[in-house]
């Protein structure tokens, strides 16, 4: 067994998480910012390209990149794996997304074919050079935890909507767009949302939820087959979605099951938590739990309805649900980050967790965000809803940026004023 | 059969209850806290003797990892030391702000430290040490606390 994960020397420097959760609220403001210029027509449709990179840039720039700067964290705390040279791999990683996913929206925007190859090869590499090796590591893992097998599934599923991804750009490039593109982005974007970002949540949980919040265990039910049976789901889900459309359904109704179950789980969960306390992270789970209910049976209903709700579904399971969990998230990991280093390297007269990040700034931060996608769902009926509710969103996301900045702040100058008392140079880091 | 793996991660579940109970109590009135707060420190403590006097250099015999992963917990446990006496601080101070900041930042610490112990080093220590397991649960058990 390697134990490296135990030391803080093989740890992930803490620029590593940090690069990824700096730059996410930028793609959010970009992402904002072009719904303020987009026309809602357009918004409408999934395929419009408006929609794709307006989709793509929350989708890989806000939690895609979340989702990996926790990733480079926690595959050694829940699971005892080590990213090989992982200070290396995470900066190529984020400058190859960065880079791809610029040329993604250009290329796109601009029908501009030299572009959109170099997004596919920027974003095909970049998710590959970190989702390899971090698979490589999990399948050193031992004694797998119910955690660590959702991590593993939804990096496979991962790997697989990164493949349907450089696929479908390169279509693009190539102003090839044939039947089997619309198939493939079905495919591309329901495992995304319910088998990447989806199961990893679940696999997450199962761990995070008890132990952080004291709250009751999971059922051995759920730790062993939940996400076995979600994938199932989904494979079956595509193989009657090619070949037997009139029962994808069915499938359907299974997936939906069993988030529709884990949403209620969590709600039930925080209220037998033993923690009293209710800060925005619990306000965010909760939020969560809400929205993955109502996304979920609106997937279904949309079926009956050709297909002209998956937009709302979109925003409903992708904002309300993902991107709730992995802001309410980074409220947690960032300061926790700046002080364990800090305190790790022998500072001792550094702020707690809970003083690093204003409160009163991320309340704000969140009610903006919940009343965006609110008024984003509204905007279906009502379209001048569009423009207050993406300016909700901009201010939400920058205030996210000065939020996750602010604890950083706190790393930066405490490194280089070198409080009085301390205990730097017993340090056991650089 | 004594299984130390299952020992020490029920000691943490223990330990959870109770500063559960004790943030519990704080949140009402912080002064009443106190009484839960040296339960809580108390039954850390015995927590982190168990692992430091027992069970880490029973490990580090069989292994020879001297400045492996037992190194980097007691590292942590003095992080948690550390952060445990500030929560006394606290209450004195009537502060709690300042309390909810350090168990709150305590709480993550302590979660992240034991998800590396029981997913790795209970099992290795499980593993390499399951023929002498009845004796160190016993010792664990009959632990006085220095």
């Amino acid at each position: 067994m390697d134990f490296n994960g135990l030391s803080i020397d093989q740890a992930p420097p803490i620029s590593g998480p940090l690069r990824f959760f700096i730059t996410a609220p930028l793609f959010g403001i970009m992402a904002g910012v072009m719904l303020l210029f987009s026309d809602l027509a357009s918004l409408m449709s999934r395929y419009s390209m408006d929609a794709i990179v307006i989709v793509h840039l929350i989708t890989i720039g806000l939690f895609g990149f979340i989702m990996l700067g926790a990733l480079t964290q926690m595959l050694s705390v829940l699971a005892g794996a080590n990213i090989p040279k992982v200070k290396l791999i995470s900066s190529l990683c984020h400058l190859f997304l960065l880079v791809g996913l610029v040329f993604m929206v250009f290329g796109l925007q601009e029908s501009n074919s030299i572009a959109l190859e170099f997004a596919s090869l920027f974003l095909g590499s970049g998710f590959l050079c970190l989702i390899l090796p971090m698979l490589y590591a999990i399948s050193r893992v031992q004694h797998f935890t119910a955690s660590v097998k959702g991590m593993r599934v939804s990096l496979l599923f991962a790997l697989m909507i990164v493949l349907m991804g450089v696929y479908l750009l390169y279509g693009y490039s190539q102003n090839n767009i044939t039947e089997l593109h619309a198939i493939v982005a079905n495919i591309h974007s329901v495992w995304a949302v319910f088998g990447f970002a989806g199961v990893l949540i679940i696999g997450v949980a199962f761990q995070v939820l008890p132990m952080f919040y004291v709250a009751p265990r999971f059922k051995q039910f759920c730790k062993k087959r939940v996400v076995l049976l979600i994938s199932t789901g989904l494979f079956i889900w595509m193989f009657l979605s090619l070949y037997a459309e009139e029962y994808a359904l069915y499938a359907k109704l299974w997936i939906v099951t069993f988030f529709w179950a884990f949403a209620t789980t969590v709600w039930i969960k925080f209220n037998k938590r033993k923690r009293p306390i209710s800060d925005v992270t619990v306000w965010y789970w909760r939020a969560a739990s809400i929205f993955l209910t109502l996304g979920s049976f609106l997937w279904i209903f949309d079926e009956f309805f050709k297909h002209q709700y998956i937009v709302m579904v979109g925003i409903l399971i992708g904002g309300g649900f993902i991107l709730s969990i992995m802001l309410g998230m980074l409220y947690k990991i960032v300061p926790f980050l700046v002080w364990f280093h800090l305190n790790a390297e022998g500072y001792m007269t550094i702020p707690t967790m809970n003083e690093m990040i204003n409160k009163n700034l991320s309340r704000a931060q969140f009610v903006l965000f919940i009343a965006a996608l609110i008024g984003f769902v509204f905007a279906f009926y009502m379209p001048m809803v569009l423009f207050p509710s993406a300016v909700a969103f901009i201010v939400s996301m920058m205030l996210l940026e000065y939020n996750v900045l602010a604890p950083v702040w706190i790393y930066i100058q405490t490194k280089k004023r070198k409080p009085d008392f301390d205990m730097s140079s017993f340090s056991m880091t650089n | 059969m004594s299984n130390i793996k299952e020992y020490l991660t029920n000691d943490h579940r223990r330990c959870d209850d109770v500063f559960a109970k004790m943030e519990d109590k704080a949140n009402n009135k912080l002064s009443d806290a106190k009484e839960l707060t040296l339960e809580f420190i108390a039954d850390m403590e015995r927590h982190f003797q168990r692992e430091e006097r027992i069970v880490f250099p029973e490990f580090e015999t069989k292994t020879g990892m001297i400045n492996g992963p037992t190194e980097m917990m007691r590292q942590e446990h003095s992080q948690m030391r550390n952060l445990m006496q500030q929560l006394l601080g606290a209450i004195e101070n009537d502060d709690k702000d300042k309390f909810f900041g350090l168990s709150e930042t305590l709480m993550i610490l302590l979660q992240q430290h034991n998800m590396k112990e029981e997913q790795m080093l209970y099992t290795m220590a499980q593993q390499h040490l399951s023929a002498e397991a009845q004796r160190i649960v016993e010792m664990m058990d009959s632990l006085v606390v220095e």
